[in-house]
């Protein structure tokens, strides 16, 4: 091709005998680089014939050109000229108004053009406008098939059709033009036109260029031969691969800088500018040197992983460790160099910089983002890794590497002072840590102590203790500027306190963030953290034996039926025949967690169950038949379901056996219960699995005497406290408190009678009239209720106008306070609505308006 | 024993030195701590104050000498020397004040009051913050009264809001020492209100002041006859019980002793209750726990220990050992109702027992109770028990108590309603009127 090209080049250049010796140069130079482009073989040989052969051709079209027919011919070539530029205009045109039938018709229009003005000998060399055409059309057309398929309203189907032929088109056509176009791409300039029709001067340049023909070919080559060792290195360099000049110290800014310069062009090959700066790496002495080489080598590792959902290769991943570990020793030694972000581009004129003492220079350079990129890459690599191969493990292994870079790191901005960095650096420390227990914590500590060496040390974090050293990155993160750091610091911290069965303090703290409030405004990987937070939460609970807690905690996440996806730990499923858009289904396959972050959901689904149990049948029992009031949605259905069930077999998952422990229960047989659920073997999975399984055992006992009384109360007149304890197996003072309590809270109507030791129970059998007459007082109340809280939403909307007319700061304060209470309060309303006020815990989350209580409380 | 449930350690750093002054007095009576230890504390405490005499009592008290060190004599000096030179400043305006055309030609505006003395008495800004400087001296020798006094006139004639709010604080002080009560309350309410409207730099300073304000009201609210009341009211609002969650969960044994000896008591139990079972893990005593046994496991005899304890926590604390007696008494009344709800058949011996008293006290008390509360029982005499006979509540009668309040809610809706109307009109007709 480029030789077809480049002697269509020689023709018109002999033809018009317009250039002057100038563009003849660069026209010769750049074919000569051609060439070298083209083929591997010795430059010069190949070179001669051509040069000969042009030389020819040049002569050749000279004498027949001779004789007049000049004017002719130019004014022939204008007119195509002419006729292209218009098209050219017309496609531009097209483009603004994205009409493609007009930019394919004008396109059609223009190659004609072209190969009749090129074609036979009065052929011109292919314009720059051309080749600038043509890339603009490639450009546009990829822009447009992005925007395509971005936006929601497609364009028509004519256009749409005519796009695509386009892109057919334009891409068989611009393989002829291949390399014009690279080099248009690399350099607008570097292609002339070589259309300059200067008639006057022709004769006299013809002339003398004819004269110089020979020692212009041998110029010609000289150039070409000075090209690769002066400058435009990197495509002898790439290409070449034998003819690298060696590289010195003098010269290997120098080098750096033509590596940066081709850095995102499109025929860059980057493994290839990998290697270069590898070696360059070896050979550079200075730290300044070091330094520069390194930040770009790192970038460009990070460079070669293009798509968006691949991960980087593992070997890349260690090497790019090394180097950011490398980069820092520089920094650490000297001590005269820092990278900054807001850094002056410094102007080093590829000379090495040696500071002076005292002097510290600043490198333009983002180190934090490398190290955040490094962690991401860790965290993608990951997800993608299947979790249950040994690939996985060892993956696993470079963490404490990556944790120690984090610390390094760390301990580097620290030391001058880039706070900012810190903060980030901190919180990715800060992520790698809450989520594990305290001895692998320690471990991990251990191992990065050893990993890094002695002086690296940090003022801000001290600890030694695990819970201390989560305490430490916490309390720095609450001192941030930066919003979104305090929120996910907050929760970590949480959910490190809920994981080390700190159930009150981990409360205390949510509810002073008063993060459930603003939560759903927070961006998606924010509100995973918080729901994790709350699974925790309810996992804490119910260690503790707070069943109501744990119950208000999971009932959100659980009790929505998609556990999953809302803990980030699998994509959301095809749901009633709606496929999930696919750009969506890739973002949330970004935001999974990897797979030793998550929380077992099948232990949440049986501890949800389970606490559901225990509150749902008792409250069953007492509220009868035609119960309305649902605690746990889900758990009901699936009661519900299997109690539809013909023939049950013995049960085999665990919703089975809660199910039939269920059951038992409220029939009363509390033994059946208790020891359905014991068998169920996720137990295991907690710690201090006897003390939970006595728990669990003891609230059977409790709820057991609860349903039982409140199922049974109307077959006695009588029942002896003795005998209950000896039916629920739990001492005489405990059931007496038990029924104490009912009693006392009017569940039951009923008295103890202390002489006799027996529950003395108040026949209470209401009338139909009776029944229907509390119905009706409690819709009535229902009624009031309702109006009252529309009536408050609307005064809540009128607010804000309001706020702004009254500029006195008194009145604006108080109305401020007025309107949380309101909404705290209409907060806890609706929660009892939903959960039938029997939630305590809820209140507390609705009531704790703690004024005073903020996150700066705890600091 | 004594020591284990004593908060003074915990209240001082919520108090003025002068207020922790007579919480360690108290300890001293009460043989709580070391006698030697305590007289440290105290010399510690008012050392830098201007109690010089004072201080130099304790001092010889501790070293056990007579001989006075040279120091206390040039602190003396130098007090004096003070005093004099701010009466000498204040003298003036103090006459001036006093005067009682003054006094007539004053006005509620402070601005105008202080432009008028500026231009007929030649008073200057600075001798009326010689007001407050020399308040804050007599304060800090002991001369409440006096301190008391300088400080409502600073408070009178100074629009300086910062200082007016030390003032505050200072007069309370000043009031509390001296027993005013009636003052003292008033001038806590002053305070309060102040505090709750001040917009503070931030919530953790607003935090702050409620906690003081929490521990000064703790005397005023227990020495002043209708202070249980006050008390009550105050930390049950939402602000206040916040404020106890967050920076003072002891506070928790005052309310509950309020709460208790209070009575209006029915409407409070509950609220009491939750508020102890979520600070639980964080405060106990045996007060609390008393309520907690009783209300929340129904655990009687488990009360009726707490309750011996509590006797002697209440004996043993500053604030309290006045309130004893009644604590007791309402202690033991809530122990009954509550039993007698539950219960339908009471053995009196037992039912003695479980109140400390002997059988024909408990016989007696049996009686007062159910002629006082109006507890619908009898006494079998043969059998030696008392008959609960539990109110049914019939099914009309449970309707009416549903629908009770309707009427009023509506009627609240209503006028609701009618202001926002009235509201929107307003701004409708001024938007008009623009």
């Amino acid at each position: 091709m480029a030789s077809r090209f480049f002697r269509s080049a020689s023709d018109s250049e002999s033809e018009s005998e317009s250039s002057d010796n100038e563009s003849f140069i660069s026209d010769e130079e750049l074919s000569s680089d051609e060439e070298e482009m083209e083929s591997d073989d010795d430059l010069k040989k190949d070179d001669q014939p051509k040069k000969n052969r042009f030389l020819k051709g040049g002569s050749d079209s000279e004498d027949s050109d001779e004789e007049g027919g000049r004017r002719q011919i130019k004014s022939q070539k204008d007119k195509r000229y002419e006729e292209m530029e218009a098209c050219v205009k017309s496609i531009e045109n097209g483009e603004r108004i994205n009409d493609w039938t007009l930019i394919s018709n004008e396109f059609e229009k223009l190659n004609k053009l072209m190969t009749k003005a090129q074609a036979g000998i009065n052929g011109i060399v292919t314009p720059k406008f051309y080749i600038k055409c043509l890339v603009e059309l490639e450009d546009f057309l990829q822009e447009a098939a992005q925007k395509e398929k971005a936006a929601k309203k497609k364009m028509n189907a004519n256009n749409a059709k005519a796009m695509n032929a386009m892109k057919q088109k334009l891409k068989k056509n611009n393989k002829t033009h291949e390399d014009k176009i690279a080099q248009y791409r690399q350099d607008p300039d570097s292609i002339e036109d070589p259309v300059v029709p200067v008639v006057t001067k022709a004769a006299k340049k013809k002339n003398a260029f004819l004269a110089d023909s020979d020692s212009e070919d041998d110029s010609a080559a000289a150039s070409s031969s000075a090209a690769q060792e002066v400058d435009d290195g990197f495509t002898t360099v790439g290409k070449g691969g034998k003819a690298v000049v060696e590289i010195t110290p003098e010269n290997l800014l120098q080098k750096l800088r033509e590596v940066l310069e081709a850095r995102g062009k499109k025929s860059t090959d980057r493994n290839e500018q990998i290697t270069i700066l590898q070696r360059l790496l070896k050979d550079a002495s200075s730290p300044y040197q070091k330094i520069k080489v390194l930040l770009t080598l790192i970038s460009s590792r990070f460079d070669a992983n293009v798509s968006m959902s691949g991960y980087m290769q593992v070997e890349l991943w260690r090497s790019v460790e090394k180097e950011i570990n490398q980069l820092l020793e520089i920094f650490e030694t000297n001590k005269q160099f820092y990278v900054h972000e807001n850094a002056d581009d410094f102007d080093d004129e590829d000379k090495d910089v040696v500071p002076e003492a005292g002097q510290t220079i600043a490198i333009r350079g983002s180190l934090i983002s490398y190290v955040e990129r490094l962690d991401d890459e860790f965290t993608k690599s990951l997800q993608s890794i299947d979790p249950h191969t040994t690939d996985y493990i060892d993956r696993m292994r470079d963490e404490a590497t990556l944790y120690a870079i984090l610390v390094r790191s760390q301990a580097y901005f620290e030391s001058y002072k880039l706070n900012g960095s810190v903060g980030r650096v901190i919180m990715r420390r800060l992520e790698h840590v809450y989520f594990k227990p305290e001895q692998v914590i320690s471990q991990l500590e251990l191992s990065t102590k050893n990993m890094l060496p002695s002086n690296i040390n940090s003022s801000i974090i001290t600890a030694e203790d695990p819970a201390e050293l989560v305490h430490q990155l916490c309390t720095f993160l609450y001192q941030q500027d930066v919003s979104v750091l305090r929120t996910r610091a907050m929760l970590c911290h949480i959910y490190h306190h809920a994981l080390h069965q700190r159930f009150h303090v981990a409360r205390d703290m949510l509810l002073m963030s008063h993060l459930q409030e603003t939560i759903h405004q927070a961006d998606v990987p924010t509100q995973i953290l918080y729901n994790r937070v709350m699974v925790q939460l309810g996992l804490c609970a119910f260690r503790d034996g707070l069943i109501k807690e744990s119950h208000s905690c999971l009932q959100e996440i659980q009790g929505s039926g998609r556990p999953k996806e809302l803990l980030a730990q699998g994509v959301q499923m095809q749901r009633y025949g709606q496929p999930v858009a696919a750009e969506q289904e890739q973002l949330e396959r970004q935001r999974q967690l990897p797979f030793h972050m998550h929380i077992n959901l099948e232990l949440l689904e049986c501890v949800y169950h389970t606490c559901s149990m225990l509150l749902e049948i008792p409250a069953q029992a007492q509220a009868g038949p035609n119960n309305k009031k649902v605690i746990s949605k889900t758990f009901r259905r699936l009661l519900d379901y299997n109690e539809r069930q013909a023939f049950l077999g013995p049960p085999e998952n665990i919703r089975d056996h809660i199910m039939g422990a269920a059951k038992a229960l409220a029939s009363g047989e509390w033994e059946k219960s208790r020891d359905l659920i014991m068998a169920i073997k996720i137990w295991d999975l907690m710690p201090n699995t006897q003390d939970i399984k006595d728990m669990l055992a003891r609230k059977i006992q409790e709820e057991g005497l609860r349903t039982y009384l409140f199922t049974y109360a109307s077959y006695y007149s009588t029942i002896g406290l003795a005998q209950l304890s000896q039916m629920f197996d739990l001492s005489v003072v405990n059931v007496s408190s038990i029924v104490a309590k009912m009693i006392w809270q009017e569940e039951l109507s009923a008295s103890l009678d202390q002489v006799t030791q027996c529950v003395v129970l108040h026949q209470v059998e209401q009338s139909r009239v009776q029944q229907l007459a509390l119905q009706f007082a409690d819709k009535a109340v229902n009624l009031v209720e309702q109006n009252e809280r529309l009536l408050e939403q609307k005064n809540t909307e009128q607010r804000p106008e309001q706020q702004q007319q009254q500029k006195d700061r008194r009145g604006n304060k108080g109305q401020q306070g007025n309107q949380q209470n309101r909404n705290a309060v209409s907060g806890q309303r609706t929660f009892q609505q939903r959960t039938g006020g029997r939630n305590n815990f809820n209140n507390v989350f609705g009531n704790a308006v703690r004024g005073g209580r903020t996150q700066s409380a705890r600091r | 024993m004594a020591s284990k449930h004593d908060l003074t350690l915990r209240m001082i750093p919520f108090l003025d030195r002068h207020l922790v002054f007579p919480l360690l007095d108290f300890l001293t009576l009460n043989e709580v701590y070391a006698s030697q230890d305590l007289l440290k504390a105290k010399h510690e405490l008012l050392s830098n104050t201007n109690m010089v005499d004072f201080v130099l009592k304790l001092y010889q008290e501790i070293h056990n000498t007579e001989e006075v060190p040279k120091e206390f004599a040039e602190k003396k000096e130098k007090v004096l020397a003070q005093l004099e030179e701010f009466q000498n400043q204040t003298q003036n305006v103090i006459e001036v004040i006093e005067n009682p055309e003054v006094i007539a030609a004053l006005r509620q505006d402070k601005l105008q009051n202080l432009s008028f003395l500026k231009e007929n008495y030649n008073i200057t800004d600075n001798q009326i913050l010689s007001l407050y400087d020399y308040g804050q001296l007599q304060f800090n020798c002991g001369n409440y009264g006096g301190a008391a006094d300088m400080l409502y006139h600073f408070r009178v004639l100074s629009t300086d809001s910062e200082r007016n709010f030390s003032a505050l604080w200072g007069k309370l002080a000043a009031e509390i020492l001296t027993g005013n009560w009636d003052v003292a309350l008033e001038e806590m309410q002053r305070l309060r209100d102040v505090i709750d409207q001040k917009s503070f730099s931030s919530p953790l300073q607003q935090l702050q002041q409620r906690t003081w304000l929490i521990h000064w009201s703790l005397f005023v609210f227990f020495n002043h006859p209708k202070g249980r009341d006050g008390i009550v009211d105050m930390l049950f609002t939402s602000q206040y019980i916040n404020t106890i969650q967050t920076s003072c969960p002891w506070i928790l044994r005052y309310l509950t002793t309020a709460v208790v000896t209070n009575k209006r008591r029915k409407t409070y139990i509950k609220e009491l209750v939750k508020v102890i079972q979520q600070e639980s893990y964080e405060y106990q005593d045996p007060i609390t726990q008393f309520i907690e046994a009783l209300y929340v496991h129904f655990d009687f005899e488990g009360a009726q220990q707490k309750l011996k304890e509590c006797e002697e926590v209440l004996s043993n604390d500053f604030f309290l050992v006045a309130a004893r007696e009644d604590f007791m008494e309402n202690a033991r009344q809530f122990i009954s109702e509550t039993y007698c709800r539950i219960h339908q058949k009471i053995d009196v011996k037992e039912l003695s027992q479980t109140l400390n008293l002997s059988q024909e006290e408990g016989e007696k008390w049996i009686v007062d109770l159910i002629r006082d509360t109006r507890v619908d029982a009898k006494i079998d005499f043969e059998e030696n028990t008392v008959i609960m006979n539990t109110p049914i509540t019939s099914v009309y009668q449970q309707v009416i108590e549903r629908t009770k309040g309707l009427s009023f809610k509506s009627q609240v809706f209503a006028s609701a309603i009618e202001k926002r109307e009235a509201a929107a009109a307003a701004t409708a007709t001024t938007a008009e009127a623009l």
